[in-house]
């Protein structure tokens, strides 16, 4: 198996980490839906490939050396036009002189805001007995607190996606509680069986998480908004 | 000459099992040689001795240079000896010989070694380093069971490895279910209550420090032997990098034939210590075992009981084409216990139609209740059962039965038991809650099970046997709307 250009470049710099556009390019490349994004250097390239884009956006800096990207407050949500995207720029290039001064900074990624739906987990680990497993769950503190985490070894079938998405006991949540719409579920089922697709292609992957996929009312699709993809020699 | 060879084939069902792999003689030798066999009665060679001379269908060779022979029977000092061809060797002498022993085997041509000995991973670094060097020799030259195992039973054959003695560890008479377990004392301890409750497992098999077959392999092989109708797994950890994905592949492909019930223990984090030390195995993350269990259409159970109460009406029962569960009892309490743990497994127990109770409540005494659970009560006889039975279970308001006769009331009789396996025609799954101790209900018990109708002890074990066989007919597509 031919190794993935950007698994490889990445082995290549000594990184064990996908930087941020390379994980959304690499989801690119099996289809898995992110939102609309792109790698700028500075102000004015953010200013002009934000036409093509749309507002409103998210901008996040880019770099190997910074794990937590909002601790050190290289993370700014909703900015709506010009004016909030130059200041957004300014604002995230002086924290990280603040807290992060010897990171290096590769760009800053413009992404486009994800409208408002239910957030859910798709993660991946790689196990040495079982290869790679996936788990799935809901967004917050479900996973963290209640465990409320099903999983599935790759290769993950349809049927597979749709009984790990059911068999969660939070998944009330999808046929549309209270007030709330029923969700996408088959797109959800679509991205689990992309994302294990994308794994079993690339055994260089020893975790991955996309967290949150942001899963709309029905017929409306889901959206990986963020993914990190940690890698090894293996 | 056609004649001739039909009579030979109805000798045994062995001469009928056409040999395709080298686990058929695993299982099925024709010739089986114990390589440190000993006339001395408690020890391990001795018993494995003990078991083949008398109950083994198939030629036996002793094997020990310290004898010549006892009681009339010839050893040989080496495998290299036998003038006759070999197919399988049980090896019983201590691990330094082990590797000398497997070569001669090798050289002599036989086909299946089960080395019973141990001493080998399991001790540390010097055992590794000599099942390292047992691994060299091998080398697909011949298969092997272990080292470090209990082997293989087999009650249609007489093949008995478990070297413990007859008054200690009871053999189950043959029968459909098949035991795969990680732990050899475990199958001892299975087996000897099996047999005591008179279950019949056919076919057993511990496999140790699975230096050559695994579970795989063995779950492949009682897919393809049509004497086993469910396979139990006893379960700790796998230990090779990889095999879990093959074993998952292999599972999901066995369950298209025939069931698989495991159980899988080591599921805490307390317990992944004990597991880690006890088969040398990684430590196994629950949760994984627990997806690939799921991912398979394996049916888990939670404890062996359990996975034997299950095994029992997946090895006898037809599958249910729904969910809908007919209670009938004689005890109104009884029959609430059984909706609850129905209900929590997700099956039904729907009310019946008010025609079909009109038509019950003509026959039956007032007080009954009709809507289901048919509540036949203390003044309950054979008839009222047998009346509700062939009324309601063929009709297309329910997939199964479960039924309750505590005995302990006068108008019960043995007899009942004939109407509820009479009941069988209907291809409906039937399975029976008695409870009590005196010897009328064991009688009445075991008419029941040795008729295959499986009989348990308390509603929720009945409610988890239906829910495996409903859980496995929706895996084999059976259920309507599935």
């Amino acid at each position: 198996m031919v190794m993935n250009p950007i698994v490889a470049k990445a082995l290549e710099e000594g990184r064990y980490k996908l930087l941020e556009h390379e994980s959304f390019e690499l989801l690119r490349q099996y289809n898995i839906p992110v939102p609309d994004f792109a790698l700028v250097q500075d102000v004015n390239e953010a200013l002009k490939v934000v036409k093509d884009i749309g507002y409103p956006v998210a901008l996040k800096v880019v770099s190997p050396d910074i794990i937590h990207k909002s601790d050190v407050g290289g993370v700014i949500l909703n900015i709506n036009n010009d004016d909030e995207l130059r200041s957004a720029c300014e604002r995230i290039r002086i924290n990280i002189r603040e807290k992060a001064p010897y990171a290096r900074v590769s760009g800053f990624l413009l992404q486009r805001m994800v409208p408002e739906g239910l957030e859910t987990i798709v993660g991946a680990t790689k196990d040495p007995i079982f290869g790679h497993v996936i788990a799935f769950g809901l967004g917050g503190v479900m996973v963290e607190v209640l465990q409320d985490v099903s999983f599935r070894i790759v290769p993950v079938t349809e049927e597979d996606a749709r009984a790990m998405i059911r068999e969660i006991k939070g998944y009330r949540l999808f046929n549309g509680y209270r007030n709330m719409p029923v969700r996408d579920e088959e797109a959800v089922v679509y991205i689990i069986t992309r994302f294990s697709e994308l794994l079993s292609e690339n055994p260089n992957i020893v975790e991955a998480d996309l967290n949150p996929v942001i899963v709309l009312e029905r017929g409306k699709g889901a959206y990986a908004a963020d993914a990190r993809f940690i890698i090894g020699t293996a | 000459m056609e004649a001739q060879s039909q009579v030979q084939q109805s000798k045994s069902i062995e001469s009928q099992l056409v040999i395709t792999s080298p686990l058929d003689l695993l299982f099925n030798p024709r010739s089986v040689a114990i390589i440190g066999a000993t006339p001395r009665e408690n020890s391990v060679g001795g018993v494995i001795t003990k078991n083949l001379l008398t109950k083994f269908k198939g030629k036996v060779y002793l094997v020990n240079p310290k004898y010549d022979e006892v009681n009339g029977v010839k050893y040989y000092k080496s495998i290299l000896d036998v003038q006759d061809e070999v197919d399988s060797a049980v090896i019983v002498v201590p691990a330094p010989t082990v590797p000398k022993v497997v070569d001669e085997c090798i050289r002599k041509g036989v086909k299946v070694a089960i080395i019973i000995s141990g001493g080998f991973s399991e001790v540390g670094e010097e055992g590794a380093k000599l099942e390292n060097e047992l691994k060299r020799i091998v080398q697909n030259r011949i298969r092997v069971l272990g080292p470090n195992c209990i082997g293989v039973y087999n009650a249609f054959n007489g093949l008995d490895t478990f070297f413990l003695p007859e008054d200690r560890m009871g053999r189950p008479k043959p029968g459909p279910v098949a035991l795969i377990s990680n732990s050899g004392a475990v199958a001892g301890a299975i087996l000897d209550w099996a047999a005591r409750r008179n279950i019949g497992v056919g076919l057993a098999v511990n496999y140790g420090n699975k230096l050559d077959i695994n579970e795989a392999e063995l779950l492949e092989y009682f897919a393809r032997d049509s004497r086993v109708r469910v396979i139990v797994m006893y379960m700790e950890g796998l230990k090779y990098p990889g095999e879990g994905r093959k074993l998952l592949d292999v599972m999901r492909e066995v369950v298209s034939i025939k069931p698989i019930v495991v159980y899988k223990a080591g599921r805490t984090k307390a317990a992944s210590g004990a597991v880690r030390s006890h088969t040398a195995a990684l430590a196994g993350n629950y949760e994984i075992y627990r997806a690939m269990l799921r991912q398979a259409g394996v049916i888990e159970a939670d404890n062996l009981t359990d996975a034997f109460d299950m095994a029992k009406a997946l090895a006898t029962q037809p599958l249910p084409r729904g969910n809908r569960v007919l209670i009938i009892t004689d005890s109104g309490g009884m029959g609430i216990q059984s909706v609850d743990a129905l209900d929590m497994r997700g099956l039904q127990v729907p009310e019946l139609s008010e025609s079909l109770q009109e038509i019950l409540r003509k026959q039956l005494p007032p007080l009954a209740v009709t809507r289901n659970p048919i509540d036949l009560t203390g003044s309950a006889t054979d008839a009222m059962y047998k009346f509700v039975l062939d009324t309601v279970l063929p009709t297309s308001y329910v997939d199964m039965a479960l039924i309750i006769a505590l005995m302990q009331i006068p108008g019960l009789t043995i007899n009942l038991s004939n109407y509820i396996v009479e009941a069988r025609r209907f291809n409906k799954p039937i399975v029976v809650v008695s409870f009590g101790g005196n010897e009328y209900v064991a009688k009445f018990e075991n008419h029941l099970e040795e008729n295959g109708i499986p009989v348990y002890h308390a509603p929720h074990r009945a409610a988890k046997a239906l829910w495996a066989l409903y859980e496995y007919a929706k895996i084999k597509g059976v259920v309507r709307g599935w």
